[in-house]
C-alpha cells in the first residue's frame, strides 16, 4: 500500500506546491487529475522518492521514503515520465529495457528472461533490435512502460501516458495499462485527458492549488461541476446524460445503451 | 545556478553606453599584457577594484566572490615562478605579480558582465560591427542554459527512477553513470536548435539585410566623455611602457 500522510511540499523559493494531502491505494487504477500546476507531478515524484517531503510522511509498502534511495523504491514504484524520449539511450530496444535490471544487480539470464517478458506484456515482442529513437509514438510510450516494468514495480506511476498520441496508438497503451491492472498492478495515472479517466479509472483524486478536494469513484468525480476546475466531461458522457442514458464508461457502454432504449 | 551575472543597480557603470565598456574592458585586458612589473600590476589591480567598487557600486565582498574560483590558479601561479627565475624570492614576487594580472582580467570581464544586462551587451557587440547572427547564436545560447539545466533534470529524475545511482562508486564509475543523462538530453538539445532554426526561418529570419532594432542604444555626451578618458588612460599606459618605459622588467 501506498500511503501519503499530510504531505506538504514547498519548493525553495517558498512556493507551497502540496497543502496537506493525504492518500492512500493500493491495486486500482487511480487517476491524479487537476489542472497546470496544481502540484500532480510534485506529488507524483513523493511516491518514489525523486522528493522527499518538507512536511508529512509518504510510506512505501513499509518504507519511509525519507530514508531510502530513489534506487531502492523503484523496486516498488516505477515512474514512467511523461516525455519518453527523456530515457533513451541505448542503441537497441533490447538493452534500453535491460538497464533497469542491470542497475538492480540481475544476473544475464535473468535480465534476458526479464526483457523478453515484459515486451511481450507491452506488445513489443520482435524488437529487441530496434533503435528506440526509430520507434513510432505509441510504441516509444509503451517501450517507457517496458523500461519501468523490467524493475518488476508493484506500483506504476503514468504520466500523461496518451498525450500526443493518435487514436491507434493511445488505444495500444491503454490495452496495457489495462492489461498490467488486471495482473494486480496499483497505477496511479496523472492526466488531463476525461476520455482516459472515464475509460481507465476507479477512482479520481483531485489537486487544486495543491489541495486534495476531491477523492472518490469516477462517478462521483463526474457529478462535480468539473469547469470550476478548469477541466470538462466528455463529450460521449454528456451526449449519454442528455439523452437520459445515465453514466457510461466508454463509446461501447453508450452504445450498448442506446440499443436498449432503441 | 548561476547563467546571469547581471545585477540591477543605478550605479555611473550601470547607466554607461555597453560600447564603451566593451571597449574599456577590452583595452584594460590589454593594458594587462603591457606591463609585468608586480608594483604595477597591483597598482592595476587596486584601481580596478576600487573603479568596480565606486563607478559600479559592487562591493568588495562580491567582487571576492568571483575570485575565489580562481584562487587556486593564482596560488599554483606564485608557487611555480620560484622554480623558473633565479633567485627565488625574485620568482615570487614575480609570481605574485602574475597572478594579480590574472585576478585583475577576471575582475574586468566580471565587471563587464555585472554592470552590462545580456540585451544591451550583445546590442554592443552588434553596434561593434559584429554580424547579427553571432549575437543572436549568443543570445540564444545563454537563454538556453537554464531550459537545458530543467531538462537535465527531467532526465536525471528519469533514469534515477530505473535505477541509476549517480552518487555510488568510484570516480569512473561516477563518470560512466552520467552516460544515460548525456545522451539524452543531447539528442534532445539538437533537435531544439533544429526546430528553433524552422522557427526562426518561418518568421523570416535573415530575409532582409538591414534589422530595424526595436530597443536601441545611443551615445550620449557622458558616454563619449567616458569613452575619452579610457582612450587618455591607455594612452597613458603605452606612454608610460614604450616611452618611459615604466612596470616592465626584463626576466632572462
Amino acid at each position: 500500500m501506498i500511503e501519503v500522510r499530510n504531505l506538504w511540499h514547498i519548493y525553495e523559493g517558498r512556493k507551497i506546491a502540496l497543502r496537506d494531502v493525504s492518500l492512500a491505494f493500493e491495486n486500482e487504477i487511480v487517476a491524479l487529475v487537476g489542472p497546470n500546476g496544481s502540484g500532480k507531478t510534485t506529488l507524483a515524484k513523493h511516491l518514489n522518492g525523486l522528493l522527499k517531503p518538507t512536511k508529512g510522511e509518504v510510506i512505501v509498502d513499509g518504507l519511509n521514503t525519507r530514508e531510502h534511495s530513489v534506487a531502492e523504491l523503484s523496486r516498488i514504484v516505477g515512474y514512467v515520465f511523461q516525455n519518453p524520449e527523456n530515457m533513451f539511450f541505448e542503441e537497441n530496444v533490447f538493452k534500453e529495457v535491460a538497464f533497469g535490471p542491470k542497475n538492480l544487480g540481475l544476473s544475464e539470464e535473468e535480465i534476458e528472461e526479464r526483457v523478453k517478458w515484459v515486451l511481450k506484456q507491452v506488445n513489443l515482442e520482435g524488437y529487441e533490435e530496434r533503435h528506440p529513437y526509430g520507434l513510432s509514438g505509441g510504441e516509444k510510450q509503451r517501450l517507457a512502460i517496458a523500461c519501468i516494468l523490467a524493475m518488476n514495480p508493484k506500483y506504476l506511476i503514468l504520466d500523461e501516458p496518451t498525450t500526443g498520441l493518435d487514436e491507434k496508438s493511445a488505444e495500444s497503451v491503454k490495452t496495457v495499462i489495462k492489461k498490467l491492472y488486471r495482473e494486480g498492478h496499483g497505477i496511479l495515472l496523472i492526466t488531463h485527458e476525461m476520455e482516459l479517466v472515464l475509460e481507465l479509472a476507479e477512482r479520481v483524486v483531485l489537486l487544486y492549488e495543491g489541495q486534495k478536494l476531491f477523492d472518490g469513484s469516477v462517478g462521483e468525480f463526474f457529478a462535480l461541476n468539473l469547469r470550476d476546475y478548469y477541466l470538462d466531461k466528455p463529450e460521449i458522457l454528456k451526449i449519454s446524460e442528455n439523452l437520459n442514458l445515465g453514466f457510461i464508461r466508454s463509446v461501447g457502454d453508450f452504445l450498448t445503451k442506446l440499443e436498449e432504449l432503441l | 545556478m548561476m547563467y546571469n551575472f547581471y545585477v540591477e543597480r543605478d550605479s555611473i557603470l550601470h547607466r554607461l553606453d555597453p560600447r564603451v565598456k566593451i571597449i574599456a574592458s577590452i583595452l584594460g585586458i590589454a593594458s594587462m599584457i603591457l606591463f609585468n612589473s608586480p608594483t604595477m600590476l597591483f597598482l592595476l589591480f587596486v584601481s580596478i577594484s576600487l573603479s568596480l567598487a565606486f563607478l559600479g557600486k559592487i562591493t568588495f565582498r562580491e567582487q571576492l566572490r568571483v575570485l575565489k574560483p580562481l584562487f587556486p590558479l593564482m596560488i599554483i601561479t606564485i608557487a611555480i615562478w620560484p622554480f623558473i627565475l633565479e633567485p627565488a624570492s625574485f620568482g615570487l614576487f614575480i609570481g605574485f605579480g602574475y597572478a594579480l594580472r590574472l585576478a585583475s582580467m577576471a575582475m574586468i570581464t566580471f565587471g563587464l558582465l555585472i554592470t552590462t544586462s545580456q540585451r544591451e551587451l550583445i546590442l554592443g557587440f552588434i553596434k561593434l560591427k559584429m554580424p547579427y547572427e553571432i549575437g543572436l547564436t549568443l543570445t540564444i545560447a545563454l537563454r538556453y542554459i537554464p531550459t537545458l539545466f530543467g531538462l537535465a533534470q527531467k532526465i536525471t529524475d528519469a533514469q534515477k527512477s530505473r535505477g541509476l545511482e549517480l552518487e555510488k562508486g568510484s570516480f569512473l564509475t561516477r563518470l560512466k553513470n552520467t552516460i544515460p543523462i548525456l545522451i539524452p538530453l543531447i539528442i534532445s538539445a539538437i533537435k531544439t536548435a533544429h526546430e528553433l532554426s524552422i522557427a526562426l526561418e518561418s518568421r523570416a529570419f535573415g530575409a532582409n539585410k538591414r534589422r530595424t532594432f526595436l530597443y536601441t542604444i545611443k551615445m550620449k555626451s557622458r558616454d563619449y566623455f567616458a569613452l575619452i578618458v579610457v582612450l587618455f588612460l591607455f594612452g597613458l599606459a603605452l606612454y608610460l611602457r614604450y616611452q618611459l618605459n615604466i612596470g616592465y622588467i626584463k626576466l632572462y
